[in-house]
């Protein structure tokens, strides 16, 4: 596999000198779905505030696991179980005064299979900020254009909002899973393969939407494709077998890994 | 014998016996359908009189109910078949029967009289017979050849109209005592059961002929006006002859209608089935239930269908619910799933037994020694009524709610579930905003089965609360309204009634396919609204097609 990266780091370059804050960190974190097989196995990582993450790996190393741990998705299976710690803002997140619904309206998530409910557009952006008591029709329209804009949606739904969101185009169906997150105004955004469904010119909107949310969001993205973690983050965590191989700049890890599975990976000897 | 498995294996013979069995399923359908329509539809239809004249003398006249052929062994030991014709001569009263069998061979003369009239009866069924005379509504002179028989049904609507006003006044007296037979009650209650006191009692007295004084004077005139009426109507008669000569004098009022089927064009007889279909759907029974129509057992059907939804689907869903979003899955959930399996299967008077011990006695038992102490010993609750049926037959059909929702609502994409509980939602409002209405279709599915399943049913009914005739509806004018503790009628029981349980089942056998067939088209079309809400609803909630 030839990756071409080279406009794609010297666009980052300047990104890397700039102090940054940690918004997100895990200590030691391991993770079982049954109790015998390890998922996840001491992850530590820091993610940056206001930058976009990428998460690279073969397929079942554990990047959807990881990030479903963000917002605790991972909860609803019966069974699993979490060591360590995972810190949003210093706070862990896994300790019982955390509430549950105040920590997924901060962290956002887009699912890789676009998920819009059976309700009209409106109604779909509306829904976050609907269940987490937004009653105010004024605050909720703004909130549901605002957030169409930002998902680049709005000029191509304005005048069918009260139209079913089923009969939207996949890429417009993620577009709106994107602006139905924003609508909560999270801090975090997870999206775990949000184009992998989708054609090359639908890919393409979608990453454009990330560049233009990238300057007001924390943004962590998994990934199968290598030339997208180039093109649109600043930093890129490589897993396998459930380890964190290598968390470095993009540019560093792409151009010049610490690590030789690294190296083999995106070169592609493996993988 | 290499051909003979190659055929196996192809499976040709499979396409052939699946095809066998939907075949058979849906003439067995057509058969039951077409035979209940058959013999159903043609109940109102005006047939010809007939009249007879045979060997021996003997006349009748009526219409052809039924022909057969029987095996008669004579005198000598030979047996010979002949043709047997039965024949509905009516005139209960006169000869003590409704029907007569004649041989065919027998059958001098048969002729269809202009002139014959087919008499309906409030009581004693039909007659058949000739007008001789009647008592007039305008002079007598005026009545001449061509208008008799217009000014003999003149007649007959007055006797109907006194028949009604005679009602009114029975109901306006009925009223004024009502107050009376009340206080009545209450004296000669307190005195068996020692409730009150001598002195409370005589003050009940005085009250009691304070309102006899009260209301005597107004009492008596109704009675007199009554009495008028009374005697006004008996003397409204008319002279009947039936087919052997004997005439018979009625008062008009005893007639519902009559008509001369055999002078009637086609257009006519329609017009006649109409109403008396009309009459079927509206009216209520008389002569026991084999005549007159079933409107109570309409009414009480559908209502106890939907009392029984009412109480079914909430319970069902949110017994569906707590099973597949908020039980543990595991043994005893899967226990929980196979019990509620096999309730299903469970027969239904054993649901009916249950209803009885546990809803009629022990719930409404303690319902009247709560609320109703007054009354006792005469049950409020403590009997069965359309409430107690309706909860039985809630309980009957739960398990066909519960496992149509719970298809419902593991159809429920988890995409949406998860994105649901990833904006931030609580697990209820996941439930309320995605998984109900996602469900509403197979919630919907469960209710038609359910209605399909409970409408027909009549074994667990009769011990609940069914009975043959019921005095008032579950419904009416009087307050509270809705009287669920009344008894009810039902067109499946009523189907067993008539049919199996009426004094006269040979002139009831046609009135038990019409019921039958109404049964089938009140659950076809309850079965019908209940389709056409879920379609409603699946276009409203197409789940997502990626
Ligand atoms: N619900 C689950 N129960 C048990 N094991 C699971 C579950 N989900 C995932 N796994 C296992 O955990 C491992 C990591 O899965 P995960 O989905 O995180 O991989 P991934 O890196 O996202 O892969 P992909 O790139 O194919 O999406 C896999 O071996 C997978 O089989
Ligand atoms: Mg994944």
């Amino acid at each position: 596999m030839n990756v071409d990266i080279g406009n794609a780091v010297r666009k980052n370059e300047e990104a890397e000198t700039s102090e940054e804050r940690i918004v997100l960190e895990t200590k030691d974190l391991n993770f079982y779905y049954t109790p015998e097989v390890k998922t996840l196995k001491n992850i530590n990582i820091s993610i940056p505030e206001k930058k976009v993450t990428a998460f690279i790996g073969p397929s079942g190393c554990g990047k959807s696991t990881l990030l479903r741990c963000f917002n605790r998705m991972n909860d609803l299976i019966p069974g699993v179980k979490l060591e360590g710690k995972i810190e949003i803002d210093g706070q862990d997140i896994y300790s019982p005064e955390v509430n549950l619904e105040d920590l997924r309206k901060k962290v956002g998530m887009v699912f890789q299979k676009s998920n819009p409910f059976p309700m009209d557009i409106w109604e779909n952006v509306a829904f976050g900020p609907k269940v987490n008591g937004v009653t105010d029709k004024v605050e909720l329209e703004e909130l549901v254009v605002s957030s169409l804009k930002q998902a680049d949606l709005w000029r191509e739904v304005k005048d069918r909002l009260k139209t079913s969101a089923l009969d939207l185009s996949g890429g417009q169906q993620q577009r709106l899973c994107i602006a139905r997150a924003l609508a909560n105004k999270p801090e975090i955004i997870l999206m775990d393969e949000p184009a992998s469904a989708l054609d090359p010119i639908s890919t393409n909107k979608i990453e454009e939407t990330i560049e233009e949310l990238r300057a007001n969001y924390t943004i962590i993205i998994v990934t199968h494709n290598m030339q997208q973690a180039a093109r649109v983050s600043d930093y890129t965590a490589f897993l396998m077998t459930g380890d964190l191989v290598e968390f470095n700049s993009t540019s560093t890890l792409f151009t010049n890994p610490d690590e030789k599975l690294t190296e083999d990976y995106i070169t592609g000897r493996f993988g | 014998m290499k051909r003979i498995l190659s055929f196996w294996k192809r499976g040709d013979s499979f396409i052939l016996i699946t095809a066998g069995g939907l075949l058979f399923s849906i003439f067995m359908v057509v058969l039951i359908v077409g035979i209940i329509m058959v013999k159903g539809l043609g109940f109102f239809w005006p047939s010809d009189i007939e009249l007879f004249q045979l060997k021996n003398g003997e006349r009748f006249l009526g219409q052809v109910w039924d022909t057969e052929q029987a095996r008669l062994t004579d005198k000598n030991g030979k047996v010979r078949i002949v043709n047997q014709t039965n024949i509905k001569i009516g005139n209960r009263d006169i000869y003590g029967r409704d029907f007569v069998w004649i041989n065919n061979d027998d059958i001098v003369k048969k002729s269809t009289p202009k002139n014959g009239v087919e008499f309906e009866r409030w009581e004693y069924g039909n007659m058949y017979g000739f007008i001789k005379s009647f008592t007039p509504v305008s002079s007598k002179d005026r009545i001449n050849k061509d208008n008799f028989f217009s000014e003999a049904q003149k007649s007959l609507k007055k006797a109907l109209a006194l028949k009604s006003q005679i009602e009114e006044k029975q109901n306006a007296i009925n009223k004024l005592l009502t107050p009376l037979s009340k206080l009545q009650t209450e004296i000669s209650l307190s005195e068996i059961n020692k409730t009150r006191s001598k002195a409370e009692i005589e003050n009940l007295r005085k009250q009691e002929e304070g309102i006899k004084n009260s209301i005597s004077a107004k009492l008596e005139l109704l009675q007199s006006e009554l009495l008028k009426l009374k005697e006004e109507n008996a003397g409204i008669k008319m002279t009947i002859v039936t087919a052997d000569g004997k005439s018979v004098t009625l008062p008009l009022y005893k007639f519902v209608r009559f008509f001369r089927p055999n002078q009637m064009s086609v257009m006519e007889k329609a017009g006649f089935y109409l109403t008396k279909v009309w009459e079927f759907l509206t009216e209520d029974p008389r002569e026991s239930n084999t005549e007159g129509g079933v409107f109570p057992a309409i009414f009480g059907t559908v209502l106890m269908v939907i009392l029984m939804s009412i109480a079914v689907v909430p319970f069902g869903v949110l017994a569906a619910l707590y099973l597949n979003e908020y039980a543990k899955q595991g043994f005893i959930v899967r226990m929980i799933r196979l019990a509620i399996a096999n309730l299903a299967g469970v027969p239904s008077i054993v649901f009916g037994i249950f209803g009885l011990g546990f809803f009629v006695y022990i719930l409404g038992g303690t319902i009247d020694r709560l609320f109703f102490s007054s009354t006792l010993p005469e049950p409020t609750f403590g009997t069965g009524g359309i409430l107690w049926a309706s909860l039985t037959l809630a309980l009957l059909t739960l398990p066909v709610v519960v496992v149509a929702t719970e298809e419902g609502i593991l159809a429920v994409p988890k995409a949406n579930k998860e994105g649901s509980l990833a904006l931030g939602s609580t697990k209820w409002q996941m439930i309320r905003k995605i998984v109900l209405p996602n469900a509403m279709p197979g919630i919907l599915t469960g209710v038609i089965l359910a209605i399909s399943r409970g409408a027909g049913e009549v074994a667990p009914l009769m011990i609940t609360g069914v009975v043959k005739l019921a005095p008032s509806l579950p419904l009416d004018g009087t307050f509270p309204f809705i009287h669920l503790e009344r008894k009810f009628m039902h067109l499946g029981f009523h189907i067993y009634d008539v049919g199996f349980q009426s004094p006269n089942v040979e002139a009831a056998l046609p009135m038990v396919y019409t019921t039958a067939l109404l049964l089938i088209v009140i659950v076809v079309a309850l079965n019908l609204l209940a389709i056409y809400m879920r379609n409603n609803l699946k276009k409203k909630y197409k789940t997502s097609t990626f």
